[in-house]
């Protein structure tokens, strides 16, 4: 009940930050305005859309994600709002898990609006609704939750110029995934202890992007679906451990 | 009584910006309030006021010492339930209306509907916040209406303690009495008010024991009486002549005869049975011998003097 009622208010509080609104209007308005790039042709244009919707949802999702995950905790403090909420019988894990969730759920409010606006805009492009590409839409969503636990882990102890570096940089890195699975097999030893700290540490964003799959049909993924059931639970239990971690370096923290 | 809060040898150091010297900004406090009393805490601007009371609360951990509060460890969640905090200057939810912003408290505090409504309801009318601006926005709330939602969120629990960090400063004198006059109701139903303050007046009219603090470190504590109740005695006589005024300034210079009525104040107690002997004796008439009692904002002064706080 109390974690709720502080997700709750954290969600209530985040869709009222003008920031995160206009992110929302400029991606929903370059979705809806894919299809007026009239120079195509009709397969080139779906490709244009499917390619553009998908790399919109990422950019807006990757903003909000972090705008949202480096300002919850701190604003609190600088507010000193989190006087009045941990001074009553609050546990300290209850108002970080409070705030992931108001966090989570404001990202999944936001990416299920550019989702369906991408998904209907599809559909009337195609005249046929494409299952495949809510799965991109999906995976998008659960590699911003990753990210989210990832901001919120930072926020515990970092400021958030420094977190928003932090996490961006990370989530850079951590879409590099295929460079460091190849520098794995290096020669040189150093070299090799280092890609493999990073694949294995830092988590690994760049296994959620379908796009190239879901953009040229042509490619293929075996067990599709299979791989992204994996990196739904992957998300899951990343985001878990990161919010221990968090919790655990917020009980020491002085407020 | 038992101890509403009990603290022992409590300190808080902080390092500097440079993590070498310290700041000891709480510094081996020993205190005790008692159940049922509203207890002022009194100190300058950045005393330990604020650092203690976050201590209490669990918001700082100390470097070292103890406290209990309600006779459970700092931190306990079922003391918490059984207190509440307004901070100073405290800032809410501003998109939050007052309403909303009391239920969110209110399932903090885990209170189920639709006990929680008539908790919030009970609340706002006792700090007489208008209802129009119930479920206005707080960011359209006056200074005092938000002192008024802080104290209200204050007493949703229907706290056995309170924790009132500064509550009337800023205010203009109308919202300043009205909440002055809300912490003697609540302290009238038995509640424990641990009011920090430096409005001096307030807390000489609403407090019953209070504790001076400087620079970390407990200069004096006691009851007001006890504080504010001096060493000298003002006497006053009718009738007084010229000649007994003469013999009365022989025991004490200081009388002053303004027609036939005589004053003496800060006379020396060990004198006022000779000056009232003299008095007695000498066929005037004897008005008043009171001792006198000082302003608590006079023992303030005092005590933070000599111990170096210009």
């Amino acid at each position: 009940m109390v974690t709720l009622a502080i997700a709750k208010q954290t969600l209530e509080d985040m869709l009222r930050r003008k920031i995160l609104l206009v992110l929302l209007i400029i991606a929903v308005g370059m979705i809806a305005l894919g299809p007026s790039v009239g120079f195509l042709s009709p397969r080139e244009s779906s490709a244009v859309l499917r390619s553009l919707g998908l790399a919109v949802i990422l950019l807006a999702g990757l903003l909000i994600t972090i705008l949202s995950g480096i300002q919850v905790i701190p604003t609190e403090i600088e507010r000193r709002t989190i006087y009045t909420v941990l001074s009553k019988p609050v546990q300290r894990y209850e108002f970080v898990l409070g705030k992931f969730l108001g966090g989570i759920f404001t990202v999944f409010v936001m990416i299920a609006a550019m989702g369906v606006v991408f998904l209907s805009v599809l559909a009337w492009q195609e005249k046929r609704f494409d299952p495949e590409m809510l799965k991109g839409v999906v995976l998008t969503f659960f590699q911003m939750t990753l990210l989210g636990a990832l901001a919120i882990f930072f926020s515990t102890f970092a400021t958030p110029v420094v977190n928003f570096f932090l996490s961006f940089g990370l989530f850079i890195v951590g879409n590099l995934s295929s460079v460091t699975d190849s520098l794995i097999s290096n020669k040189n030893p150093a070299t090799r202890i280092m890609a493999n700290a990073v694949h294995y540490i830092i988590p690994n964003f760049g296994n959620f992007n379908l796009q190239n799959k879901l953009i040229h049909p042509s490619v293929e993924i075996s067990n599709a679906n299979v791989f992204i059931v994996q990196n739904i639970v992957y998300a899951v239990i990343y985001s878990a451990v990161l919010l221990l971690l968090a919790i655990l370096v917020f009980d020491k923290r002085e407020v | 009584m038992a101890a509403a809060v009990s603290i022992q040898g409590l300190t808080k150091k902080y390092l500097d910006v440079w993590n070498k010297a310290e700041i000891t900004a709480v510094d081996n406090l020993n205190l005790e309030v008692n159940e049922g009393e509203i207890f002022g805490f009194l100190g300058r601007n950045g005393a330990g006021k604020t650092t203690t009371i976050k201590m209490l609360l669990g918001l700082i951990f100390p470097t070292s010492g103890s406290a209990t509060v309600l006779g459970k460890p700092v931190g306990d969640t079922d003391a918490k339930a059984q207190i509440s905090y307004l901070p100073e200057e405290a800032y809410f939810y501003e998109s939050m209306t007052g309403w909303d912003c009391m239920d969110f408290y209110g399932r903090l505090f885990r209170i189920p509907e639709p006990q929680r409504s008539k908790r919030i309801q009970k609340a706002l009318e006792d700090v007489f916040l208008d209802p129009k601006a119930w479920r206005r926005p707080l960011r359209g709330y006056s200074k005092g209406m938000r002192q008024r939602i802080g104290i209200a969120q204050a007493l949703i629990n229907d706290p056995k303690l309170l924790f009132l960090d500064e509550p009337t400063s800023g205010l203009d004198p109308i919202a300043h009495r009205e909440l002055r006059d809300i912490i003697v109701n609540v302290g009238k139903q038995g509640k424990t008010v641990f009011l920090s303050s430096h409005q001096l007046p307030d807390v000489e009219l609403v407090c019953s024991r209070v504790a001076i603090i400087h620079q970390g470190k407990l200069l004096a504590s006691g009851t007001i009486q006890d504080l504010t109740t001096g060493d000298t005695v003002e006497i006053s006589a009718d009738r007084v002549s010229e000649s007994l005024a003469g013999r009365i300034r022989g025991v004490v210079p200081a009388a002053e005869l303004v027609g036939q009525r005589l004053h003496i104040s800060a006379a020396d107690p060990s004198k006022v049975n000779d000056v009232v002997d003299l008095i007695r004796g000498g066929g005037a008439t004897l008005l008043s011998v009171k001792p006198h009692k000082r302003m608590l904002e006079d023992v303030f002064v005092d005590v933070v003097m000599n111990e170096g706080g210009a």
